[in-house]
């Protein structure tokens, strides 16, 4: 998420070592940003080439990988399992992180700060070590490997991102809106309903949206605990690990435009929402 | 559901902790502490002829430093994870700086565009970058073209160079994230005062605006530690098989060897050096100081 800007800078006083200063930091950055978009930008540009096996020159325009990797039934199964996958995750990282982010803002109570360390230790802890944790757990009960199995997992990975961002949102939340309705007669689900979700609802899109991409492209915990099934992650790796395929570069292209859209998207609700609600919460 | 605040005395109070706090409690208890609990008792039981032998032992860890292949994927980890953290320092603070202080109207477009590329899966970037690493890849066939070289480089790929690179790659992100926060925070006014007081903006510069960024430093550099020192996907696309990692070597005692309880030491070791990471971390900072 976007760190929240402190203060609007004022012009920057001239004299000439700021300028060369400022010259330099915008062709360094430049430089930084090829740097992160170059390896993106190849892919893109190997799933349009021609050539079976990606190298330069590029070839020609063509849209035949895309085709074949839509007519690759073994690969819409595993962007179908990632989707539905990703999806029951997101869902159930919101429900269960929404009311315990809640607590954790609104309430005080004895152990909140091991409730808090238990929450967020998955952010540190290297999802490896996450991954065959969980594996040695499903070896007790085996019949949760598989699909059932990777939401777990992915819940259990992303529930620290969810409650964080449930909570920062809630802490800036004005609690005379709640109070005043309360007195009002409003019973505690309407409250829940008609004031803290719609507050929140900033705070939720941007939950789904992390929550969705962070499983629908995780690989590590998934590959440990998915038996049989392949989501797309697992999918590509094993056929990078056998033959190079075009068709990888067409999904992957896919997938990569789409989660940097959804990637902007919420960034840029996110931001216009916080400017929206702003001056009502303080 | 727990709504207001107001009905704290109230007897349903503690009930309502209850309701919201219980179950991620129970959850990330059932699927994240007993597992990584299990993962630790795994480590002192030993695999004698494929069946585990449920008597203590400290054999696993004793192994990791008497066996010469596990020692260096350990010493090899540190390595690249301190190579990996000093570059990404050096490389994230200017462009922080940049962004806190000179980008203007264009601070808000270049924080989305530092936060996008990590959005984006793990696994497409790192097979990006053996596109561009390959020995028929993009750089080498540059160079070739431009006739820099007359030979690929064969180091670019497959060597440790290409997993620090890769590892540089995916977590520069979090690196300048903090750095950025923390610089935002050092108001313009008292860098004016420095030079209103005589100090060139050199000597403003390393006495007021980086002592006050050292805390999102520090930030950056313990995670970017512990995330390079825990990554699989990286070390094992980039660097291959030959120079194994500490990750790598752990995945190979769960898969190959079948070696449970040898993996679950290193990884319970591995597990050590990230949490001593973090506690000198919240020794060094106080966590208001960056968020």
């Amino acid at each position: 998420m976007l760190p929240p800007t402190q203060s609007s800078k004022a012009a920057p006083r001239n004299s000439d070592r700021p300028e060369l200063a400022s010259w330099f930091g915008s062709f360094y950055s430049v430089l930084v940003f090829i740097f992160f978009y170059a390896p993106i930008v190849v892919i893109i540009l190997f799933a349009f080439s021609d050539r079976a096996i990606p190298g330069l020159p590029l070839g020609n325009f063509t849209l035949k990988w895309f085709a074949e990797a839509i007519g690759d039934p073994s690969l819409m199964e595993s962007l179908w399992l990632s989707t539905w996958v990703a999806f029951v995750t997101a869902i159930l990282a919101c429900s269960i992180g929404l009311p315990a982010a809640m607590v954790l803002a609104w309430r005080g109570f004895r152990g909140k700060t091991l409730v808090f360390a238990l929450i967020l230790s998955p952010i540190i802890i290297p999802q490896m070590v996450t991954g065959i944790s969980l594996l040695l757990l499903f070896r007790q009960a085996p019949q949760l490997m598989g699909s059932i199995g990777i939401i777990i997992a992915h819940t259990t990975l992303t529930l620290c991102f969810a409650v964080m961002i449930f909570y920062s949102r809630l802490l800036g939340f004005r609690k005379s809106y709640i109070e005043a309705a309360m007195d009002l007669g409003a019973s505690e689900l309407r409250v829940f309903f008609e004031i803290i979700l719609p507050l929140t609802m900033p705070a939720i899109v941007a939950v789904v949206l992390l929550v969705f991409t962070e499983s629908f492209g995780e690989f590590i915990v998934a590959w440990f605990v998915s038996g049989f099934n392949e989501t797309l992650p697992i999918a590509i790796w094993t056929s990078l690990r056998f033959m190079l395929s075009p068709k990888i570069n067409a999904i992957a292209t896919i997938i990569l435009l789409v989660t940097m859209t959804l990637s902007v998207a919420a960034q840029l609700w996110m931001l216009r929402q916080m400017r929206k609600t702003g001056d009502m919460e303080r | 559901m727990a709504v207001a605040d107001k009905s704290q005395p109230r007897g349903s109070g503690r009930w309502r902790i209850f309701a919201g706090i219980g179950p991620i409690v129970l959850w990330q208890t059932v699927f994240f502490a007993i597992p990584v609990g299990m993962l630790s008792v795994y480590s002192f039981w030993r695999m004698v002829n494929y069946r585990l032998d449920y008597s203590f032992t400290l054999y696993n860890y004793v192994q990791i430093l008497e066996n010469p292949l596990l020692f260096k994927a350990l010493l090899l980890s540190l390595q690249i994870a301190f190579a990996v953290t000093i570059t990404s320092a050096i490389l994230a603070y200017p462009i922080a700086y940049f962004i806190a202080k000179k980008a203007g109207r264009f601070r808000t477009l270049m924080l989305i565009m530092v936060i996008v590329p990590f959005w984006t899966s793990l696994i497409l970037r790192a097979y990006a970058w053996k596109l561009l690493l390959g020995e028929r890849g993009f750089i080498n066939a540059g160079l070739v073209e431009v006739g820099l070289i007359e030979q690929p480089l064969s180091f670019l790929l497959y060597s440790p160079f290409a997993t620090a690179l890769g590892l540089i790659y995916s977590f520069l992100p979090f690196f300048i994230l903090p750095l950025y926060t923390s610089i935002d925070k050092v108001q313009d006014s008292w860098l004016e005062a420095a030079v209103d007081l005589g100090a060139s903006p050199i000597r403003a510069f390393f006495e007021v605006t980086f002592p006050l960024c050292v805390p999102g430093l520090i930030v950056g550099a313990v995670f970017t530690f512990i995330f390079a020192i825990g990554d699989y996907i990286i070390p094992q696309m980039l660097g291959g098989g030959k120079n194994l990692l500490i990750s790598q070597a752990i995945v190979f005692e769960f898969e190959t060897s079948q070696n449970w309880p040898g993996g679950a030491a290193l990884a319970i070791l591995l597990l050590a050096i990230v949490l001593s990471m973090l506690l000198m971390l919240l020794r060094w900072v106080k966590l208001e100081d960056v968020v």
